[in-house]
């Protein structure tokens, strides 16, 4: 409380103002600042916490140093041809602006640059972030600003210019939002340049699939993916996002069809009698595949990206993914396509080595010789593998890669995904049906709410697609394990809805929302809404409401903080007496006491307030401070009649 | 709607004004347009539209900080002529809320009153120096604000100004020299008690000259003098000219005042004397003259 008491007595000059407008802008500008800039700044900083005097030599140091610290920082990155980008000639603004300001403000002098400055600085912060926090920090920056120049202007102590500050940030709330929807937006590309913080790699599929002790698997919580489906979220059989297809078996790992290979195959839907559309946000992986659910329409439409699709439905970048990426997509859920495939996808998809799995030839020999029909075939290599209790563990016992599907099945008996989805295609194959492997994410639902969904590194997931009926059907794999080892299970039971995991997912929602509706709003969400309220009268009718209501609240708010401040307790609590009072026509004269207007009320206009009087006189002139008396006087005013 | 009403009422009587902190925001406003249109970033179109919308209720709320004040004027005190005094003016905030950085202006001058608490009325002075003496009118007089932004400058007429009677500013002769140039002493003129240093004002009869002879330049002082116990000053007597008689007059008057001497003062048409007539009255007749 004292602390408090000294903040609210504490009158700031105007160089204080500034200095708090100032931390407020720079901030955010120190996670992309330079070392050496830095340094000069905490030099500056420590000279005026010192009080040093500005004399000629200290100020020709200083400019000296931070002349140094602009070449320091921008070393190596400049040159006449760098600064045409946008980014560093920014930064470069950004440096000279902090060099000028500091020296300025060495020396205590209040000049128009050093007034106009911080909106400069907001102004150039808010090309290098986009993201939920800067959002909040932006508003934050925009109230500290504001009461800055109130606080400035005002003269007032702290808790009536924080008051005021509130209620003019509420009173201008239903402008900001009226204007961020309906102001007009143009679809230009966001630019691509700026603070890099949601730069970090994820993990979870590349392109390959081993089966030794590279296998990929991460176990880990990283999210990979958000998605947000226009409708109803689907199923969990349907939550497969397709990565890249893997045709070759190379006895350690598979990959994919070779670039070389000319491939003239083709196929195309004939009829969708299911589809989805959705938003998906793909964080950064450093690698190209685009994912999308099993199986894509068309290729997304990318900021800054061009975007390929083929003939197997892989959606790849042409260059690796290094920032965060929003795409819309839709997918065909139930569907009939028409493939026509040509004879060296058919020779690779058969392609298996029957000498290294004498076992499993065996057995797929005589599914091929019993069985004409592909899809039974597949059954019975289904029963095989239900037969031979395989474990899903995610600690398998190392294979031998020589005869891996011989291993996995007959010897080991324990693996995940990876092993089971090679074991599946060798058999397959053996057995007469092409197939392949895919990998990509398998959502796991409990990770969703509504009509959002999380997809997590450990999401990873392979699975099977064999060639049934001149059509690719996809196979999981992993649903034939018999059993479950301890740490599968516990792993799976983390996802499971503990409270912490769900409030985790809810926040994750929240993030999602504001990204969507406020981050990435568009010209195209403008195009959505204006549609939607085209076709449904009852939407416009919700829109006009909440945004009273936005209206109504932000008044409420405002009057909130248009309340004049208590700073006498007594007066306070008679205050409600005396409107009351006013109210029925008993007006306090001017210049009248308390008391004197307390006995006229009650001689003249037979009022019972001669106890009130009492007690406010005991209060106010007798020295009685105590909660018991104020109490009583409570009592006695809220009795009032 | 009570609001409402009484914005529109208020807007009525406060006069508006931008200032060069407003072209500020127009160019702020454009340049965050510019920055959110290139780059689609909406996190500038946020910036853009708190910027926009502050400045936009920075309108109202300055109007109903100002628009619930009353102010007129409040004579307090004598002003005379060439001479630095204090105009008043009662300023009473209707709000239950403060006015803030309410500043009072008559014509070119400006005084910092500051805020006035909710419900209270306030008296504000402004110093001036009035150039003539008689009738004094202003009608530029008015209250000023930038609250809360700068960005407006909101004016309220003080309706009526100020209208106020100058007396003639009082110089001349101080009445101490008056009443010595008046001043008979007992005896002979050796009998004197002792000697003081010259003011400059005593008459020659009183100067010592031998001191003067050896560089010294003092005045004799008497032990027992003849004071005057009705001090008549005449108009005519008083100065070359009428403003000056008048200012040596005032002087004199108020000197008179102070020390509670009564007085009467022959002027052309008329016989004043401060036994019959208020000293504000004789200096209402002097400024009016």
């Amino acid at each position: 409380m004292p602390y408090l008491n000294t903040l609210q007595d504490t009158k700031l000059s105007k160089l204080h103002h500034l200095d708090i407008a100032y931390i407020a802008v720079l901030l955010p500008l120190l996670l992309i600042i330079k070392a050496p800039m830095l340094l000069f700044m905490g030099v500056v900083l420590a000279l005026l916490v010192l009080r040093k005097e500005s004399t000629p030599l200290l100020m020709t140091l200083m400019t000296a140093l931070g002349i140094f610290a602009i070449f320091l920082s921008s070393y190596g990155s400049f040159n006449f041809a760098g600064l045409s980008r946008l980014k560093l000639f920014l930064e470069l603004l950004i440096y000279i602006l902090i060099f000028a300001v500091s020296l300025q403000r060495l020396t205590r002098e209040i000049n128009f640059y050093l007034l106009l400055s911080p909106l400069l600085i907001l102004a150039l912060s808010l090309f290098f972030f986009h993201s939920v926090v800067m959002l909040g920090y932006v508003i934050v920056e925009i109230f500290v600003l504001l009461w800055v120049i109130l606080s400035f202007r005002m003269q007032g102590s702290f808790q009536e210019t924080f008051k005021m500050a509130g209620s003019m940030f509420a009173f201008s709330l239903p402008w900001v939002i009226v204007l961020f929807i309906f102001f007009p937006r143009i679809s230009f590309e966001h630019a691509s340049y700026g603070f890099k913080g949601e730069g970090e790699r994820r993990m979870g599929h590349d392109g390959t699939m081993f089966l030794d002790n590279n296998a990929l698997l991460v176990p880990s919580n990283k999210i990979v993916m958000e998605i947000g489906f226009q409708e109803k979220m689907p199923p969990s059989n349907q939550l497969y996002f397709r990565g890249s297809i893997l045709y070759l078996d190379k006895k350690d790992h598979w990959a994919p069809m070779p670039m070389f290979v000319q491939r003239s195959y083709a196929q195309g839907y004939t009829s969708i009698e299911e589809s989805i559309t959705y938003k998906v946000t793909l964080y950064p992986t450093l690698k190209r595949w685009l994912y999308m659910i099993d199986s894509p329409q068309k290729a997304p439409k990318v900021d800054n990206h061009k975007i390929s699709i083929d003939v197997d439905f892989i959606s790849k970048t042409q260059k690796d993914i290094d920032e965060t990426l929003h795409y819309q997509a839709t997918s065909a859920l139930k569907y009939t396509m028409n493939t026509n495939i040509d004879e060296t996808t058919l020779n690779v998809a058969l392609d298996t080595d029957i000498t290294s799995n004498p076992k499993s030839w065996e057995i797929a020999k005589n599914i091929k010789a019993q069985i004409k029909d592909p899809k039974k075939r597949a059954d019975a290599i289904i029963k095989v593998f239900k037969q031979n209790d395989l474990t899903y563990t995610l600690k398998p016992k190392a294979l031998d890669l020589n005869n891996s599907t011989d291993s996995f099945l007959f010897d080991k008996k324990l693996g995940y995904c990876v092993h089971f989805a090679s074991a599946f295609v060798n058999m397959a194959r053996m057995s007469g049906i092409p197939a392949r492997v895919v990998t990509g994410y398998k959502a796991n639902p409990s990770n969703g709410i509504q009509n959002y969904l999380v997809i997590k590194e450990k999401d990873a997931h392979a699975w099977a697609e064999l060639l049934i009926d001149n059509r690719w059907t996809r196979y999981e794999t992993t649903a034939w394990a018999s059993s479950m080892d301890s740490q599968a299970q516990e792993l799976l039971d983390q996802q499971s809805n503990t409270q912490t995991s769900q409030l985790n997912l809810y926040m994750m929602y929240v993030k999602y929302q504001i990204e969507t509706w406020i981050l990435h709003y568009s010209h195209f969400r403008q195009l959505q809404l204006l549609d939607k309220a085209r076709k449904d009268p009852l939407f416009i009718a919700q829109l006009v409401g909440t945004l009273l209501v936005i209206l109504l609240l932000s008044f409420m708010l405002w009057r909130y903080f248009r309340q004049p401040l208590c700073h006498d307790k007594l007066i306070c609590l008679m205050q409600p007496l005396l409107e009351k009072l006013q109210k029925e026509g008993y007006k306090r004269a001017d210049r009248e006491t308390m008391h004197q207007f307390l006995i006229r009320c009650s001689q003249e206009y037979n009022k019972n307030t001669k106890e009130i009087d009492k007690l406010y006189e005991v209060i106010r002139y007798g020295g009685d401070n105590s909660e018991e008396t104020f109490e009583s006087l409570k009592k006695l005013l809220k009795a009032f009649k | 709607m009570k609001f409402l009403l009484k914005l529109i009422q208020t807007h009525r009587r406060v006069r508006q004004g931008g200032t060069r902190y407003s072209a500020l925001v127009v160019v702020m406003l454009f340049g965050f347009f510019l920055e959110a249109y290139m780059h689609n970033f909406n996190l500038v179109y946020i910036t853009l539209f708190f910027v926009f919308a502050i400045a936009y209720v920075a309108g109202p709320l300055g109007l109903y900080n100002i628009g619930e004040l009353e102010a007129k004027f409040a004579p307090r005190g004598r002003l005379f002529a060439n001479t630095k005094g204090e105009l008043y003016f009662a300023i009473t905030n209707n709000s239950k809320t403060p006015a803030w950085a309410i500043s009072l202006h008559v014509n070119t001058l400006s005084s910092e009153v500051g805020r006035i608490e909710g419900k209270e009325t306030k008296e504000a002075p402004i110093t001036i120096i009035l150039p003539k003496r008689g009738e004094a009118k202003e009608d530029e007089c008015y209250l000023q604000s930038f609250f809360p932004l700068s960005t407006v400058r909101f004016v309220l007429p003080i309706e009526g100004g100020y209208d106020t009677l100058v007396y003639p500013q009082p110089q001349g002769i101080p009445l101490r020299s008056f009443l010595q140039k008046q001043a008979m002493h007992f005896g002979e003129e050796k009998d004197f008690d002792g000697l003081a240093p010259y003011s400059g004002a005593e008459p020659l009869s009183r100067i010592h000259w031998p001191s003067v002879a050896k560089g010294e330049t003092s005045v004799k002082t008497f032990a027992h003098e003849q004071t005057t116990q009705e001090l008549a000053f005449n108009f005519m007597d008083a100065g070359t000219n009428d403003e000056e008689r008048l200012s040596q007059l005032c002087l004199w008057v108020l000197e008179c005042e102070k020390s509670h001497q009564p007085f009467t003062i022959e002027m052309p048409n008329r016989f004043i004397q401060s036994k019959k007539e208020s000293i504000d009255a004789i200096l209402e007749y002097f400024a009016r003259y």
